[in-house]
Protein backbone atom coordinates (compact mmCIF):
# COMPACT_ATOMS: atom_id res chain seq x y z
CA UNK A 1 0.00 0.00 0.00
CA UNK A 2 1.34 3.39 -0.97
CA UNK A 3 2.09 5.98 1.67
CA UNK A 4 -0.42 8.75 2.30
CA UNK A 5 0.47 12.23 1.08
CA UNK A 6 2.08 14.22 3.90
CA UNK A 7 -0.82 16.68 4.46
CA UNK A 8 -3.31 13.80 4.72
CA UNK A 9 -1.05 11.84 7.04
CA UNK A 10 -0.67 14.93 9.22
CA UNK A 11 -4.44 15.38 9.27
CA UNK A 12 -5.13 11.75 10.19
CA UNK A 13 -2.43 11.58 12.86
CA UNK A 14 -2.83 14.97 14.51
CA UNK A 15 -5.82 17.07 13.47
CA UNK A 16 -8.47 14.33 13.62
CA UNK A 17 -7.54 13.07 17.11
CA UNK A 18 -7.39 16.65 18.38
CA UNK A 19 -10.81 17.48 16.95
CA UNK A 20 -12.28 14.21 18.19
CA UNK A 21 -10.89 14.82 21.67
CA UNK A 22 -12.44 18.29 21.76
CA UNK A 23 -15.80 17.18 20.35
CA UNK A 24 -16.13 14.26 22.76
CA UNK A 25 -15.31 16.37 25.78
CA UNK A 26 -18.39 18.59 25.40
CA UNK A 27 -21.09 15.86 25.72
CA UNK A 28 -18.93 14.12 28.32
CA UNK A 29 -18.95 17.35 30.30
CA UNK A 30 -22.73 17.25 30.30
CA UNK A 31 -22.88 13.58 31.35
CA UNK A 32 -20.40 14.07 34.18
CA UNK A 33 -21.60 17.48 35.32
CA UNK A 34 -25.25 16.53 35.51
CA UNK A 35 -24.58 13.16 37.12
CA UNK A 36 -22.48 14.90 39.81
CA UNK A 37 -25.17 17.57 40.24
CA UNK A 38 -27.83 14.87 40.58
CA UNK A 39 -25.79 13.06 43.22
CA UNK A 40 -25.38 16.31 45.18
CA UNK A 41 -29.10 17.08 44.99
CA UNK A 42 -30.12 13.56 45.98
CA UNK A 43 -27.74 13.75 48.97
CA UNK A 44 -29.21 17.09 50.01
CA UNK A 45 -32.81 15.88 49.73
CA UNK A 46 -32.09 12.58 51.47
CA UNK A 47 -33.38 10.72 48.41
CA UNK A 48 -30.40 8.38 48.25
CA UNK A 49 -32.01 5.34 46.61
CA UNK A 50 -30.79 6.10 43.08
CA UNK A 51 -27.37 7.49 43.97
CA UNK A 52 -25.55 4.18 43.27
CA UNK A 53 -27.04 4.12 39.74
CA UNK A 54 -26.05 7.70 38.96
CA UNK A 55 -22.64 6.98 40.45
CA UNK A 56 -22.19 4.25 37.82
CA UNK A 57 -22.91 6.78 35.04
CA UNK A 58 -20.42 9.20 36.57
CA UNK A 59 -17.77 6.50 36.94
CA UNK A 60 -18.21 5.35 33.32
CA UNK A 61 -17.87 8.94 32.15
CA UNK A 62 -14.66 9.42 34.10
CA UNK A 63 -13.28 6.20 32.61
CA UNK A 64 -14.00 7.54 29.11
CA UNK A 65 -12.19 10.78 29.91
CA UNK A 66 -9.21 8.81 31.22
CA UNK A 67 -9.13 6.68 28.06
CA UNK A 68 -9.28 9.76 25.84
CA UNK A 69 -6.54 11.48 27.77
CA UNK A 70 -4.33 8.40 27.66
CA UNK A 71 -4.82 7.83 23.92
CA UNK A 72 -4.87 11.36 22.56
CA UNK A 73 -3.03 13.70 24.89
CA UNK A 74 0.38 13.10 23.34
CA UNK A 75 -0.87 13.42 19.76
CA UNK B 1 -20.36 36.68 48.85
CA UNK B 2 -17.85 36.37 46.02
CA UNK B 3 -19.11 37.07 42.52
CA UNK B 4 -17.97 34.97 39.58
CA UNK B 5 -18.61 35.89 35.96
CA UNK B 6 -19.11 32.75 33.87
CA UNK B 7 -18.56 33.39 30.15
CA UNK B 8 -19.90 30.30 28.39
CA UNK B 9 -21.94 29.84 25.23
CA UNK B 10 -23.07 26.27 25.87
CA UNK B 11 -26.40 26.33 27.70
CA UNK B 12 -25.95 23.03 29.54
CA UNK B 13 -22.45 23.93 30.71
CA UNK B 14 -23.77 27.30 31.95
CA UNK B 15 -26.69 25.73 33.80
CA UNK B 16 -24.65 22.93 35.36
CA UNK B 17 -21.65 24.98 36.47
CA UNK B 18 -23.62 28.00 37.69
CA UNK B 19 -25.87 25.78 39.84
CA UNK B 20 -22.92 23.96 41.36
CA UNK B 21 -21.10 27.21 42.14
CA UNK B 22 -24.23 28.78 43.63
CA UNK B 23 -24.60 25.77 45.92
CA UNK B 24 -21.15 26.61 47.28
CA UNK B 25 -22.07 30.18 48.08
CA UNK B 26 -20.89 32.03 44.99
CA UNK B 27 -23.01 34.57 43.15
CA UNK B 28 -22.76 33.73 39.45
CA UNK B 29 -23.13 36.26 36.64
CA UNK B 30 -23.57 34.92 33.12
CA UNK B 31 -22.39 36.10 29.72
CA UNK B 32 -22.97 34.04 26.58
CA UNK B 33 -20.18 35.36 24.34
CA UNK B 34 -16.81 37.04 24.66
CA UNK B 35 -18.02 40.53 23.82
CA UNK B 36 -20.77 40.38 26.42
CA UNK B 37 -18.25 38.94 28.87
CA UNK B 38 -15.98 41.96 28.46
CA UNK B 39 -18.90 44.37 28.80
CA UNK B 40 -20.24 42.62 31.88
CA UNK B 41 -16.80 42.51 33.52
CA UNK B 42 -16.47 46.27 33.01
CA UNK B 43 -19.95 46.94 34.38
CA UNK B 44 -20.02 44.48 37.28
CA UNK B 45 -16.37 44.10 38.39
CA UNK B 46 -16.68 40.43 39.41
CA UNK B 47 -14.14 38.86 41.77
CA UNK B 48 -13.16 36.27 39.16
CA UNK B 49 -13.97 35.28 35.58
CA UNK B 50 -14.39 31.73 34.26
CA UNK B 51 -13.76 32.08 30.54
CA UNK B 52 -14.66 29.46 27.98
CA UNK B 53 -12.22 29.95 25.11
CA UNK B 54 -14.29 28.80 22.12
CA UNK B 55 -16.90 31.54 22.12
CA UNK B 56 -18.97 33.26 19.43
CA UNK B 57 -18.66 36.96 18.51
CA UNK B 58 -15.34 37.35 20.38
CA UNK B 59 -13.39 34.27 21.44
CA UNK B 60 -12.00 33.78 24.93
CA UNK B 61 -8.42 34.58 23.97
CA UNK B 62 -9.36 37.95 22.50
CA UNK B 63 -11.76 38.71 25.36
CA UNK B 64 -9.03 37.96 27.92
CA UNK B 65 -6.50 40.12 26.10
CA UNK B 66 -9.06 42.94 26.05
CA UNK B 67 -9.79 42.54 29.79
CA UNK B 68 -6.12 42.47 30.74
CA UNK B 69 -5.38 45.55 28.59
CA UNK B 70 -8.03 47.68 30.30
CA UNK B 71 -7.02 49.23 33.66
CA UNK B 72 -10.47 48.71 35.20
CA UNK B 73 -10.50 44.94 34.52
CA UNK B 74 -6.82 44.00 34.35
CA UNK B 75 -6.65 42.83 37.97
CA UNK B 76 -9.67 40.49 37.75
CA UNK B 77 -8.36 36.89 37.75
CA UNK B 78 -9.36 34.88 34.68
CA UNK B 79 -9.47 31.08 34.59
CA UNK B 80 -9.62 29.66 31.07
CA UNK B 81 -11.98 26.73 30.57
CA UNK B 82 -11.59 24.69 27.44
CA UNK B 83 -12.39 21.33 25.95
CA UNK B 84 -8.97 21.42 24.30
CA UNK B 85 -6.55 19.56 26.55
CA UNK B 86 -3.17 19.80 24.85
CA UNK B 87 -0.24 21.43 26.62
CA UNK B 88 -0.12 24.05 23.85
CA UNK B 89 -3.69 25.07 24.70
CA UNK B 90 -2.63 25.84 28.26
CA UNK B 91 0.32 27.90 27.05
CA UNK B 92 -1.91 29.77 24.61
CA UNK B 93 -4.40 30.65 27.35
CA UNK B 94 -1.66 31.86 29.70
CA UNK B 95 -0.09 33.91 26.90
CA UNK B 96 -3.44 35.65 26.37
CA UNK B 97 -3.29 36.73 30.01
CA UNK B 98 -5.31 34.04 31.76
CA UNK B 99 -4.22 33.50 35.38
CA UNK B 100 -5.00 29.80 35.33
CA UNK B 101 -6.42 27.12 33.09
CA UNK B 102 -8.70 24.13 33.47
CA UNK B 103 -10.06 21.54 31.09
CA UNK B 104 -13.53 20.20 30.46
CA UNK B 105 -15.03 18.01 31.72
CA UNK B 106 -14.71 20.09 34.87
CA UNK B 107 -13.52 18.34 38.01
CA UNK B 108 -15.24 20.61 40.49
CA UNK B 109 -12.94 20.13 43.51
CA UNK B 110 -9.94 20.95 41.28
CA UNK B 111 -11.64 24.03 39.81
CA UNK B 112 -12.78 25.20 43.27
CA UNK B 113 -9.18 24.93 44.45
CA UNK B 114 -8.06 27.19 41.61
CA UNK B 115 -10.87 29.67 42.26
CA UNK B 116 -10.08 29.82 45.97
CA UNK B 117 -6.35 30.21 45.28
CA UNK B 118 -7.03 33.25 43.09
CA UNK B 119 -9.79 34.89 45.11
CA UNK B 120 -8.19 34.03 48.44
CA UNK B 121 -9.65 33.66 51.93
CA UNK B 122 -13.33 33.70 52.88
CA UNK B 123 -13.89 30.14 51.82
CA UNK B 124 -17.53 29.64 50.78
CA UNK B 125 -19.87 26.99 52.15
CA UNK B 126 -18.88 23.51 50.99
CA UNK B 127 -21.31 20.90 49.74
CA UNK B 128 -20.31 17.27 50.03
CA UNK B 129 -19.08 16.01 46.68
CA UNK B 130 -18.37 12.50 45.50
CA UNK B 131 -16.24 13.42 42.50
Amino acid sequence: MSELPKPIEEHVQHTLPRKLLHDLRTPLSHILGYSELLIEEMQESGNVEFIPHVEKIRKAGRELVAMMTENFSSK
Amino acid sequence: MHRILLVEDNEMNRDMLSRRLQKRGYEVLIAVDGQLGVEMAQAESPDLILMDMSLPVMDGWEATRSLKAAPETSSIPVIALTAHAMSTDRERALEAGCDDYDTKPIELPRLLGKIEALIGGNRPVRVENNS
